[in-house]
């Protein structure tokens, strides 16, 4: 079966209280159907027909038994509802005679336009929306499976009990309304998926936010709990020193700092400015990063760039992002010290930079993830550091590559752009 | 009884808090020491008991928990507070389950903290001195319940050893033991605890007739005969605090 509806359309779609009221009431938010989703809607189905092998002909055929099948309409919807009153679970969403009254004519109407030989976009937009209002009333959609099954059954009764013309274009008729009523039921079908996959959307994205709420609790509540004891002790400890009480500013100074880096780690992910490229010494802004981001003490750096190395086209206040955070994987990675080593070369059109530790390496299982955001094997952090380091080089047109061996190391290969002559 | 101050193991990965917490318990007349990894507390606590551990849940190389379970093993009587940043949930269930005492939420309520941790070092030690793990277990967590420090010795050698470091208002004597008899404790008892209150369990009631009545005659409060009525016992623990409370 060819699908309708491509997941990576909708994921992002927006969504409002929903345009028309929930007759039951109860149904959750749904998506707003736009323009757009009309016009991938009748693409899908003009795949469809030509999936089945639809044609012009097959549209003339249906057509040309209209006024055979009209007379039968009005018995066929008797029958079709006298059907849901048998469903308790169908029932319920009927909620008044009047209301039964006018989706007896409704559905008259539908069955008149099945017959009508026009199955253009309006005719496309209209059949989905009718069957977006069975998901809009929270209908199962088991029973517009089973509902149409019995209108198909009742078209092919009337129309073999009623014929009057050879038997072979009987049968060719026959072909050319159940095809039809299949794309009709194909139509039905991608109102319910839509729905699914907003469902599933809207519960990713809960998940995303949960996830994110935990790391930022985390990393906000650690400095926050020396903020809160630093200030229990310069309140209620009124034998302290003043060298003490200068210690506790200081550590208010510094975890007030961390809570700020957090922040801004959040910021630079979710804003990632097009960077502003010039070109710059890779060197330079190695050394630079080391200045700010020093190794702790059972760290060696090694630093390996040949003087006529060329430039990168860069944006300097970026690569600056890029480069701590591989330094300070690095540095995670070797809590029992070891040897940090960064080596840049030239190759074709690109200069190199590899960035290796002799660390406790990544697993296997977790190397495809590493640059997920919010993926982290650490108890600091939220994971943000290499998903933000990923997507400032692709803005770069610069590309990354891991190799990483449990026990050995990790090496990071980052392949900038050379700066022209 | 020791004059010695209440001790208290600070363990957070993050260095501040750790001088935080032991600026504030020093200045309220806690005896604090601090480390910023499991490792380091493990070495602490090899070396000397602790009234009280507070620990953070997640840290680098050992979490919070895992450094708890290995402390509960050295020394059963040291009460932990876990300290989290996301307090509820399955870690809290697990950290209780495990034996620790509170799970607080991050950032710390000092007041809170300070309230729990007095608390703590007011409840009564007793020590524990049978060879079998499992009934060490039990008893322990029974009289965790009854707000009762318990603190486990499962050898004559580390009965002894325990008896020195710390004094216990009551202690829980199996007379057979690995490497020596209960009865030759006795004496290490009332020279290092003269006020602990000993009751006897057994579980060789014929055998140790004998011996059963040297002891009872020597001051130990009574004798209780495994598998002991778990009331009769409390009845029995219950009663020797008290009289030793006055
Ligand atoms: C595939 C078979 C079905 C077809 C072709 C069909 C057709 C229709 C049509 C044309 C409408 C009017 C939509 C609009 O313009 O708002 C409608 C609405 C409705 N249908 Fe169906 N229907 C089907 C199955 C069912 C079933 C099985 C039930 C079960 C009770 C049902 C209950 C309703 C209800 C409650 C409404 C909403 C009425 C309102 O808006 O007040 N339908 N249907």
């Amino acid at each position: 079966m060819v699908q309708f509806t491509s997941p990576q359309n909708r994921a992002l779609n927006s969504f409002d209280a929903g345009e028309r009221p929930s007759s039951a009431g109860l149904r959750p938010v749904l998506h707003r159907v736009t323009p757009m989703d009309y016009e991938r809607i009748y693409e899908r189905y003009q795949e469809l027909q030509r999936y089945v092998g639809w044609t012009d002909e097959d549209a003339a055929r249906v057509a040309s038994v209209a006024g055979l099948a009209e007379p039968f309409f009005l018995p066929l919807v008797e029958d079709f509802y006298e059907e849901i009153e048998r469903h308790p679970a169908a029932r319920q969403v009927i909620k008044s005679p009047e209301q039964l009254a006018r989706l007896k004519a409704t559905l008259v109407n539908w069955l008149r336009e099945l017959f009508s030989g026009r199955y253009d976009r309006e005719y496309v937009t209209r059949r989905w929306r009718v069957g977006w209002r069975h998901v809009e009333i929270g209908l199962d959609q088991v029973f517009t499976n089973v509902a149409l099954s019995r209108l198909r059954r009742g078209l092919m009764r009337i129309l073999a009990e009623n014929w009057n013309r050879d038997i072979p274009f009987l049968l060719e008729v026959r072909q050319s309304l159940n095809s039809l009523i299949d794309l009709d039921l194909a139509i039905i079908e991608d109102a319910y998926q839509t729905e699914h996959l907003e469902r599933q959307a809207r519960s990713a994205r809960l998940a995303t936010i949960g996830q994110v709420a935990g790391g930022i609790a985390h990393e906000l509540r650690n400095p926050l709990n020396t903020l809160k004891t630093s200030a229990y002790f310069l309140r209620h400890v009124k034998s302290a020193s003043p060298e003490k009480v200068g210690e506790h500013l200081e550590r208010i100074e510094r975890q007030v700092a961390i809570a700020d880096r957090v922040i801004t780690t959040l910021t630079e992910f979710a804003r990632q400015p097009l960077p502003t490229l010039s070109p710059a010494p890779l060197v330079e802004c190695v050394q630079e990063a080391l200045g700010v981001n020093p190794a702790p003490g059972n760290i060696r750096v090694h630093v390996d760039c040949p003087a006529d190395l060329p430039r990168v086209m860069v944006d300097r206040a970026q690569l600056s992002i890029v480069l701590a955070n591989l330094i300070r994987n690095a540095y995670d990675a070797m809590p029992e010290g070891g040897e940090l080593k960064i080596t840049g070369s030239a190759a074709d059109a690109a200069v190199e930079l590899i960035v290796a530790d002799t660390g406790i390496g990544i697993p296997p299982e977790n190397i495809l993830r590493i640059m997920d955001p919010l993926f982290s094997t650490k108890t600091r952090g939220i994971g943000l550091g290499l998903a933000i380091t990923r997507a400032i080089l692709d803005k770069h047109g610069a590309t990354v590559r891991v190799r990483s061996e449990p026990g050995q190391g990790t090496t990071f290969t980052v392949s900038f752009v050379r700066a022209p002559q | 009884m020791s004059t010695r101050h209440p001790s208290v193991l600070v363990v957070d990965d993050e260095i501040d808090i750790c001088n935080n917490l032991s600026d504030i318990l020093t200045a309220f007349g806690y005896d604090v020491e601090t480390a910023t990894n499991g490792f380091a507390a493990l070495d602490l606590v090899q070396r000397r008991p602790f009234d009280v551990a507070l620990l953070d849940l997640k840290m680098p190389g050992m979490d919070g928990l895992t450094l708890y379970r290995k402390l509960k093993k050295l020394r059963a009587g040291t009460v932990a507070m876990l300290v989290t940043a996301y307090a509820g949930g399955d870690t809290t269930r697990e950290a209780i389950d495990a034996g620790a005492w509170q799970v607080l939420p991050k950032p710390v309520d000092v007041g809170r903290l300070l309230g729990e941790v007095e608390r703590v070092v007011g409840q009564p030690t007793l020590l524990v001195v049978d060879d079998d793990a499992d009934l060490c277990e039990n008893l322990w967590q029974i009289l965790r319940q009854k707000d009762f420090r318990v603190c486990l010795a499962h050898s004559h050698d580390e009965a002894t050893r325990k008896l020195q470091e710390n004094p216990y208002r009551i202690i829980l004597l199996d007379l057979k033991l690995p490497g020596g008899n209960g009865v030759g404790l006795m004496e290490t008892i009332r020279e290092s605890n003269p006020e602990a209150k000993i009751v006897v369990i057994t579980g060789h009631r014929s055998e140790l007739e004998e011996t059963i009545d040297r002891v009872l005659s020597e001051g130990a409060e009574g004798v209780c005969y495994k598998p002991f009525d778990v009331n009769r016992l409390l009845e029995m623990i219950q009663h020797a605090a008290e009289q030793n409370r006055t």
